[in-house]
């Protein structure tokens, strides 16, 4: 349906009337808001409709069969989620994994995305790549890899062994996120701060960090949003004694009701939400699109 | 390492300083384990001698030699269906001034930040057989066409594919997002007054100016795609099985040298598509220099 649209442009803006002005917009208007309508349409369809079923669901008290619209509202299935004896505990664990992982990836990404953003040397590139193939190389993959050395120097199931898995999924994104905002401090900025006589120091946290910092704030929230979303690595080197509200989805999933899942979907999403809030200013296609190539 | 700058010590060691840590952790949790992992698929389990037996398994077994193809097809289809349908979004989004533009331009990302698993769970209570689309069906008169309609797409390729749309089509917008927006207005507007047509503005400036970008998308829609674990595992079939859940089970089952040599064959796939994008990404640029 794009394509149509598309198609009306041409035959609706004469060439010499920029296509963008007012003018051209109000003379296609008929059949090209019909056409960007149906776009939003099946865009909130597609994808909000689950979401916002799913939150639908979590404040039904009885969905039965064959019902579109619960037939009871009301927070019976969150009592019944908070009661369950690991969930507390999940719940508590994802936000002390999110946390450490956060944390110390910051502590070990950012000096080395500053320096691949900023010193031209031999092999940058090769390390930049070595990064790469941490993210998106398969998971999966990585995760029975990495399983099977834990389960012979005795990390399986431990807090550490978690944590690094958490890590490696965000490795990738911290650093080149950062990297690429980095690069974008425009450098004579920085050559104009030492000339006045500020250290190294001082230039990076007064120059180039306060310009950086959207694409740091953006990485940061990746990392936190990503442990707290990571599953099959947890499932696979965390459980029995680390279990996350992730690790529990996947049971929820497959043994309780509907309703309970709904509930247990909607505790997951509150954060990432709240998140998503707070850095909504920071969140931008041309931001993100810089952790995928290689400056 | 040298710098290509004034190169002096200091210099040097503080770079050294600033990459170990992360080298390390590259290092530890990347390329020793797959090192690890390459040398496992050729052991034999129980004397631990090379053998080539493992990949022959896998190839050989009907369950297994199933799963590489069928994740090999789902993952170019996904890549067909989420960059096409991407590629006409982000137009929308780059050449469209209007509010619902802007609207889908604002919501668009937001899947993003949606945990997998709680996406998968929510597109499920709609699309099986007994979700919402189905409830909705039964308010229709018994005897129409459209009456307990079941949309059978779970436990089949059609329910993979319609997720890992979802997952995709926002991934693959947000880069070629960036990549249009690149293009100035300026470009295209005085291509318009030399009289240049829609589809030729198209072809001649707006795709080469932006399909590096596009293999960008393509090769990480394919790499995830590849290695997929929740969607196949909680929508897909028992048989054809996708080869993260093959490799999970067999995981499980402690077969770890036929894990060791699926997770190879994974990363064999994903070369040849991380081979694509460095070539689109360093064409311009030597390994050596930068």
């Amino acid at each position: 349906m794009e394509e149509n649209k598309t198609a009306n442009d041409i035959q609706q803006t004469e060439r010499t009337v920029n296509p963008y002005s007012a003018q051209a917009v109000k003379r296609a208007l008929g059949r090209k808001r019909f056409g960007e309508l149906l776009i939003l349409f099946v865009f909130m369809l597609f994808f909000y409709g689950p979401l916002i079923h799913a939150f639908m669901l979590a404040f039904a008290n009885v969905y039965a069969q064959g019902d579109v619209i619960p037939s009871e509202w009301g927070f019976h299935w969150w009592g019944y989620v908070l009661g369950q004896q690991n969930v507390p505990k999940a719940i508590l664990n994802s936000f002390l994994f999110a946390f450490c992982s956060t944390g110390l990836s910051l502590l070990i990404c950012i000096p080395a995305a500053y320096v691949l953003a900023r010193f031209k040397f031999k092999g940058r590139k090769l390390i930049m790549f070595s990064f790469l193939i941490g993210n998106a190389f398969p998971k999966i993959g990585m995760y029975t890899a990495i399983g099977i050395i834990y389960y012979k120097i005795g990390l399986m199931g431990t807090f550490l062994g978690v944590l690094l898995i958490h890590m490696l999924g965000t490795t990738m994104e911290m650093i080149w996120l950062p990297a690429g905002a980095f690069r974008s401090v425009p450098k004579h900025q920085e050559e104009a701060a030492r000339d006045a006589g500020a250290g190294p120091v001082r230039t990076f946290f007064s120059v180039t960090l306060p310009i950086a910092w959207p694409g740091i704030v953006v990485a940061a929230m990746h990392a936190f949003i990503g442990s707290l979303g990571e599953s099959v690595g947890t499932l696979l080197v965390g459980l029995p004694q680390w279990r996350t509200m992730m690790t529990e989805m996947y049971g929820v999933i497959l043994d309780f009701p509907a309703t309970a899942g709904a509930v247990f979907a909607v505790i997951i999403v509150i954060p990432n939400m709240f998140l998503l809030w707070i850095m909504r200013k920071y969140v931008s296609a041309d931001t993100m699109a810089k952790g995928f190539k290689m400056g | 390492m040298k710098t290509t700058k004034k190169s002096n010590w200091k210099t040097t060691l503080f770079i050294i300083g600033a990459l170990t840590p992360a080298m390390l952790v590259s290092l530890g949790l990347v390329v020793y384990p797959m090192i690890n992992q390459v040398i496992r698929s050729f052991k034999d389990p129980k004397s631990g001698a090379f053998t080539f037996d493992n990949y022959v398994y896998l190839f050989t077994n009907k369950l297994s030699s199933n799963a590489i193809w069928y994740t090999v097809v789902v993952s170019i289809l996904t890549v067909i269906l989420s960059i096409a349908i991407a590629y006409l979004l982000a137009m929308f989004l780059r050449f469209s001034n209007s509010k619902i533009s802007k609207t889908i331009g604002n919501l668009y990302l937001i899947p993003r930040f949606i945990p997998s698993l709680v996406a998968v769970y929510a597109m499920k209570t709609i699309i099986a057989d007994s979700g919402l689309l189905n409830r909705i069906s039964l308010l229709f008169p018994e005897n129409s066409p459209l009456y307990n309609y079941k949309p059978g797409m779970l436990y089949n390729m059609k329910g993979i594919l319609f997720m890992n749309c979802w997952f995709n089509i926002p991934f693959a917008t947000m880069i070629i997002v960036a990549a249009l927006a690149g293009i100035s207005e300026s470009v295209v507007e005085s291509a318009q007054d030399v009289g240049a047509g829609k589809l030729l503005i198209f072809f001649k400036i707006i795709l080469p100016l932006s399909y590096k970008d596009v293999l960008i998308a393509a090769t990480f829609v394919f790499m995830s795609n590849i290695s997929s674990f929740t969607t196949p595992y909680l929508i897909g079939a028992n048989f054809p099985q996708m080869l993260g859940v093959y490799l999970r089970k067999q995981f499980g089952n402690g077969k770890y040298e036929i894990a060791a040599a699926t997770s190879v064959v994974i990363f064999v796939l994903c070369s040849i598509s991380a081979i694509v994008y460095l070539y689109t990404n360093m064409k311009e640029q030597a390994w050596e220099e930068n």
